[in-house]
């Protein structure tokens, strides 16, 4: 059995940096898969963010639906407790079982939010989990050991993320050579690629999905050796610096390579990113400014960090703000979201609930107007989303109720601090809205670029790739602009009942009858997309 | 179950997990999991997702990590871990925290 849809993922990657590597020569396979196929920027979530993205492309929902807002987030909208992400807070069918419900078996490599592992008919190795504990959290039970004992070189520790280094990433450590870090990343990668390519003999599936996650970490930590905005060729650190790093992604291409010279004669392969890239140069500690602006209190042993602190938050401290005299305070900084204390909802403390839309527009216009920067006076914040605006749906109490987009695209810090704002030595890099979808396979254009698409679309574009039905009720669409009208016309889209709700780790029931023909008419009346 | 079917399971467990660690202290209800056991905070996470595994049941593990925290204890000892267990997995506590209970 050869796989029919792959989805090859690229956390974070942009044709910012694409398009240069491939200038450059350095990504030669993508380059020509780039030919074969269909390109478009793909608009991620709000905020471009790793768990709720990649949880938006694999069930087709956005998450104010899917239940996964951010890396961290509270157990429930009443709770005070604060936990990462895992597969019991993922509230939407995911892709993977969708296929199961038709007869067709899935595996899933490397995915954020899949812990512990869903017992779909396949396999999954989840991705952001500690290597100590990989072997209890993926699924089937025995799959680790049965790597271990039939894969040579397989590597639990080198395939699990190790937490410590990618802090770097995050921090922006500088280091004289760069290599020892960037090494790891491609033993990594290689490593997840030998899993699926042992997995598809041993136990093959037709739906598969993989995240290369190195390209985000390499991007935050080295965006100005990859940007060609800020390119210096005539420096000799950065070329060498810059030739560290292209050597992580002939590593990438080389692994595309191998995966279209194995399954691309049949399969439909997507290689798709959860958000895009771009370079941050400043740094916003929006809990301080939230306490100079009279909204927050922090405790009194919470010491300040150093000035121009590039941690973003601290994650050894507990609730470090006075929960009577805080208003409203940013949980952590990766969301960029702002929690507004109301009296009764997580505590006995905070504004009174007929208070709430008055301080909601109070706070936001402080934000908008008040937030500068200090030489210029420029807003550094260029929009405030509330969460009506991007977290619609049955979670939306658990969301932030504000969400800032800084003017350079960064994440805030959460840290206290003297001053409010800083700039960065080396820009950063950060997330940006518009991420890739590459697509080649039977009856998908050739040489094409299209409009933008939704991360939405990528759930119901595989499954019409698969000849499924696709959910009515999923948010995204099939891309058709990828296919050839003639492929269209011979392929029509089959429309399916609804999207299995609720949590996802257990066994899919039988497939329920489609009703095709109803959901067809509804749909020549404009009632459905 | 009882306290002692809890802890043979959370010493299972726990070895499990810890075949392929570098160390091999021996677990009693005085092990630190942090101190003794080497955790990181992202271990943490891990156990709390294996033992709601484990024992097929929805745990309020954050709110156990949340209150050591704002505790500010040096350590979880697996003894703690027990209590908690044992009120969370008795079908009738309503999810209360061990020291509530």
């Amino acid at each position: 059995m050869k796989p029919e849809v792959i989805l090859f993922g690229l956390d974070g990657a942009t044709y910012t940096v694409m398009n240069d590597l491939i200038q450059h020569g350095v990504m030669p396979h993508l380059e020509r898969f780039m030919r074969e196929g269909v390109r478009a920027k793909m608009v991620s979530t709000v905020p471009p963010l790793t768990p709720p993205a990649w949880s938006t492309l694999v069930t087709g929902r956005s998450p104010g639906h899917h239940g996964i807002l951010g890396f961290v987030q509270y157990a429930d909208a009443q709770s005070m407790s604060v936990q990462l992400v895992n597969s019991r807070m993922l509230k939407a069918e995911t892709i993977w079982s969708m296929v199961n419900r038709h007869g067709k078996r899935a595996g899933s490599l490397n995915f954020v939010g899949h812990q512990p592992a869903p017992k779909i008919d396949g396999w999954v190795i989840p991705g952001w989990v500690s290597w100590r504990w990989m072997k209890q959290l993926s699924h089937p039970p025995g799959i680790i050991e049965m790597l271990k004992s039939d894969l040579p070189g397989f590597d639990l520790k080198r395939l699990a993320l190790d937490f410590d280094e990618e802090k770097k990433a995050i921090v922006g450590a500088v280091m004289d050579d760069y290599t020892s870090w960037i090494v790891p990343h491609i033993e990594r990668e290689q490593q997840w690629f030998n899993v699926l390519c042992h997995m598809m003999e041993r136990e093959p599936a037709e739906l598969v999905g993989v995240v290369f996650d190195g390209v985000d970490k390499l991007q935050h930590l080295l965006w100005s050796s990859l940007d060609p905005a800020l390119a210096k060729p005539e420096s000799e650190e950065y070329v060498r610096i810059r030739g560290q790093v292209w050597e992580y992604f002939r590593s990438v291409d080389e692994i595309l390579g191998e995966t279209v010279r194995r399954w691309g004669d049949q399969a439909t392969i997507l290689i798709c990113s959860d958000h895009g890239f771009t370079g941050s140069w400043e740094i916003l500690y929006l809990n301080t400014w939230l306490e100079h602006n009279g909204f927050l209190t922090w405790k009194p042993n919470i010491a300040n960090a150093p000035d121009g602190s590039t941690e973003l938050d601290d994650f050894d401290l507990f609730l470090p703000f006075v929960p009577e005299t805080t208003k409203a305070f940013v949980l952590n900084s990766s969301s960029n979201g702002i929690f507004i204390h109301v009296k009764g909802k997580r505590g006995d403390w905070g504004i009174q609930p007929e208070q709430y839309e008055s301080f909601r527009k109070e706070l936001t216009h402080a934000l908008l107007t008040r937030c500068a920067d200090p030489e210029t006076g420029e807003p550094l914040i260029k929009r405030v989303h509330t969460r009506e605006e991007i977290f619609d749906g049955p979670h939306m109490e658990n969301a932030p109720d504000l969400t800032v987009t800084l003017r350079d695209h960064g994440f805030v810090s959460t840290r206290r601090t003297n001053t409010v704002y800083a700039k960065r030595e080396i820009p950063m890099g950060t997330h940006h809205p518009d991420g890739i979808l590459i697509a080649r396979g039977r009856g998908i254009r050739r040489n094409r670029s299209i409009d933008r698409v939704s991360i939405m679309d990528v759930a119901p574009t595989a499954l019409y790739a698969m000849h499924l039905p696709v959910p009515a009720d999923l948010q995204g669409r099939v891309v058709k602009e990828l296919y050839t009208p003639q492929y269209m016309a011979e392929h029509p889209i089959v429309w399916g009942s609804k999207a299995m709700l609720g949590p996802a780790p257990t066994l899919p029931p039988d497939a329920p009858e489609e009703d095709v023909e109803v959901l067809e008419k509804m749909k020549a009346l404009g009632y459905l997309e | 179950m009882t306290r002692e079917q809890i802890r043979n399971d959370l010493i299972s467990l726990l070895k499990e997990a810890r075949e392929d660690w570098d160390d091999s202290a021996a677990i009693t209800d005085e092990t630190g999991l942090f101190l003794d056991l080497g955790f990181e905070s992202i271990d943490a996470v891990g156990l709390g997702s294996a033992l709601e595994q484990h024992f097929g049941k929805v745990l309020p593990f954050p709110e156990f990590m949340s209150r050591a925290k704002e505790e500010d204890l040096s350590d979880i000892t697996v003894g703690r871990l027990l209590d908690f267990l044992e009120v969370n997995l008795a079908p009738a506590t309503g999810g209360k925290l061990a020291h509530e209970a």
